[in-house]
């Protein structure tokens, strides 16, 4: 049972990303900001990793960053979450795998996660 | 010993941090106060998010920094969604310009307390100037007493002016009522969608500003695709001229010689002339004749509800006035405004803005009926309105032909507007319709001129392909005003073969 983190601080988004990856069978950790992102992984070893870009305390630059920085966790597969395109998101984020735009159709999330998982690709964009 | 304070015992005053929201300024005169904070509240769907973003936006576009907080509010995507419909929202300020975090779950898990924390950091992280707070209520719910939630607004005071950034709280509010909080804020500011009959109009309202002599009362705005467009109310806006009043004894031609002659010269430069008549009676000419005169010098203004620029071409072809020079050389503009679903102070305000922007200095604004079907149902304003318009007119030095229509097609009795006259025209010059032997003919007559010695004889005109053709006199019998004129026997033949020739 592959695990997902999803970080991100909209606690809506964090709830429907929660019920809809149980519901297809994966376990989920939750955090709604990178700071509590990293102290998940400092547990945890999920399989992906779902991050929003703009959270407080730590925002998913910031938590992208630190991850790619980490010999221990630069492998686990980054699937950026955002409102934004993907040409501002590319300039800022460096390491991640696939990139989801706000707002997304389940069938989306699912098939991306699937596509990673199945790749294990951890570098360029998917 | 008391000493006089010197100047450098006084603080310098406070810097504004203006919205860049056109007239909302106007309203803040200048905008808020640096480091202060301000409660937005108002009903949903009242404009309060698009407010707040589109503050957000036009901070950061001067290369300031900002942070919007959200808590029980729509999602970022969604806000975004709907935010970049509207030219001020720019993806590349987000996020190093401006950042979006949601403190719901903080605010649910740390409290209060966890949040001002959050805030703090926040602005501090991204050096915010300027912090937009979605969702006040979320945080008065959130607290276990009034005098927790005082805790929190004074608490919040206090950070932000320590980090000189001005805070927005948006809320929906509860009911009508004033809270505690309000008296502990800078400013609060309410939005309203008010219902005039079937229509449905926004306003914005200050009830309280520190430090600024705001404009005060209610001020229409619109949501466009330029976000919020603030119009504001011209009686609070105009209150005082923009200008000391001028006086003039240059005469303004009015574009027909025979009545230049009645008036002295033509109209005294900078006074407001009503020009009253039937349907058809020719006002919209005249006004046509006045504006034919414009010039670099003179520049002309046609403000019309009724008539097309392209109609008023060819009606003025059609007398003889030539208007398409003087529009390609710039010395006349055509401004339609059709009177549906308009607001009163958008016309107002755009009125002002087209004199001031090219200097006008000959205005025609056609159709005084046009301000009164828009203001229908506050028909309270439209005479304050008028007269605030007037007397900055008045200011700018414009001659002003107000054409306003009289209810009775044919005959003596005089309907005319039901606003008062004399607060706004100090001249009056009525077109009128007679009846002589089953035919129309029309009549011209100057009741008042400023100051000015003119000819209040009534003179027969026609309007010709030559334009505007005045007659020497029109020789009635005392009928002629209870809209039955006799031809006197001894009439002015000259005058009627003049106007008149056999065959017409």
């Amino acid at each position: 049972m592959p695990t997902v983190l999803v970080v991100d601080d909209e606690f809506g988004i964090v709830d429907v990303l929660e019920t809809i990856l149980i519901d297809e069978g994966y376990r989920v950790l939750t955090a709604c900001n990178g700071k509590q992102g990293l102290e998940s992984l400092a547990t945890e070893r999920p399989d992906v990793v779902l991050l929003d870009l703009m959270m407080p305390i730590l925002g998913g630059v910031e938590m992208l960053a630190a991850m790619m920085a980490e010999p221990a966790y630069r492998h686990i597969p980054v699937i950026m979450i955002s409102s934004l395109g993907e040409n501002v998101l590319a300039k800022k984020c460096i390491g991640y795998v696939a990139y989801l735009r706000k707002p997304f159709r389940a069938t989306a999330v699912l098939s991306t996660i699937d596509r990673v998982l199945g790749g294990r690709a951890n570098t360029g964009i998917l | 010993m008391a000493t006089n304070p010197t100047d450098a015992d006084w603080q310098a005053p406070l810097e504004r941090v203006p919205t860049g929201i056109p007239g909302l300024d106007i309203v803040l005169h200048g905008g808020f106060l640096k480091a202060g904070i301000y409660i937005v509240r108002g009903q949903p769907g009242t404009g309060k998010t698009i407010l707040g973003n589109q503050f957000c936006f036009n901070h950061v576009a001067t290369g300031h920094r900002a942070v919007y907080v959200t808590l029980l509010a729509e999602t970022h995507d969604r806000m975004m969604q709907h935010m970049q419909v509207m030219s001020f929202f720019d993806p590349t300020r987000i996020p190093d310009g401006l950042y979006y975090v949601n403190g719901f779950r903080v605010l649910e898990e740390d409290g209060l307390k966890g949040f001002i924390n959050l805030l703090r950091h926040e602005i501090r992280a991204h050096e915010a100037t300027l912090v937009v707070l979605d969702g006040l209520i979320a945080t008065e719910e959130s607290s276990q007493s009034q005098r927790d939630f005082k805790k929190f607004i004074h608490e919040l005071q206090a950070h932000i002016a320590i980090e000189g950034c001005t805070a927005l709280l948006l809320t929906n509010g509860r009911g009508n009522t004033y809270h505690p909080e309000h008296t502990m804020v800078d400013g609060l500011i309410e939005l309203h969608d008010v219902l005039f009959g079937t229509q449905a109009e926004r306003e914005i309202e200050v009830h309280k500003l520190r430090g600024t002599d705001e404009l005060r009362g209610r001020h229409s705005f619109r949501i466009t695709n330029r976000g919020i467009v603030v119009y504001p109310r011209i009686e609070a806006l105009l209150a005082r001229p923009s200008s000391d009043d001028q006086w003039s004894d240059e005469r303004c031609a009015t574009g027909v010689d025979q009545l230049d002659k009645m008036i002295s010269g033509g109209i005294p430069r900078g006074t407001t002339t009503l020009v009253l008549g039937a349907s058809g009676s020719g006002k919209t000419s005249l006004g046509l004749h006045f504006l034919s005169q414009s010039s670099a010098e003179d520049p002309g203004l046609f403000f019309g509800f009724y008539e097309t620029p392209l109609r008023l071409r060819v009606k003025a072809a059609g007398i003889g006035i030539a208007l398409d020079g003087v529009i390609e050389q710039d010395h006349l503009e055509i401004l339609w405004h059709p009177p549906t679903e308009d607001i009163l102070d958008a016309l107002g305000n755009r009125l002002v803005e087209a004199v001031r922007r090219r200097r006008v200095k000959r205005l025609v604004i056609d159709g005084l009926l046009g301000f009164q079907e828009i203001a229908a149902d506050r028909p309270h304003r439209i005479g304050r309105f008028l007269t605030a318009l007037a007397n900055e007119l008045r200011a700018l030095n414009v001659t002003t032909f107000y054409t306003a229509e009289t209810r009775n097609l044919i005959g003596g009795a005089i309907e005319g507007p039901t606003i008062g006259l004399s607060t706004i025209a100090e001249n009056l010059v009525l077109l009128r319709y007679v009846e002589i032997r089953s035919q129309l003919r029309r009549l011209i007559s100057v009741v008042k001129m400023r100051d000015s010695d003119f000819d209040p004889s009534l003179r027969e005109f026609r309007i010709t392909a030559a334009g505007f053709e005045l007659a020497q006199t029109f020789h009635s019998a005392e009928a002629i005003l209870s809209g039955f004129p006799q031809l006197a026997p001894e009439g002015p033949a000259a005058d009627q073969a003049a106007l008149h020739p056999p065959g017409q």
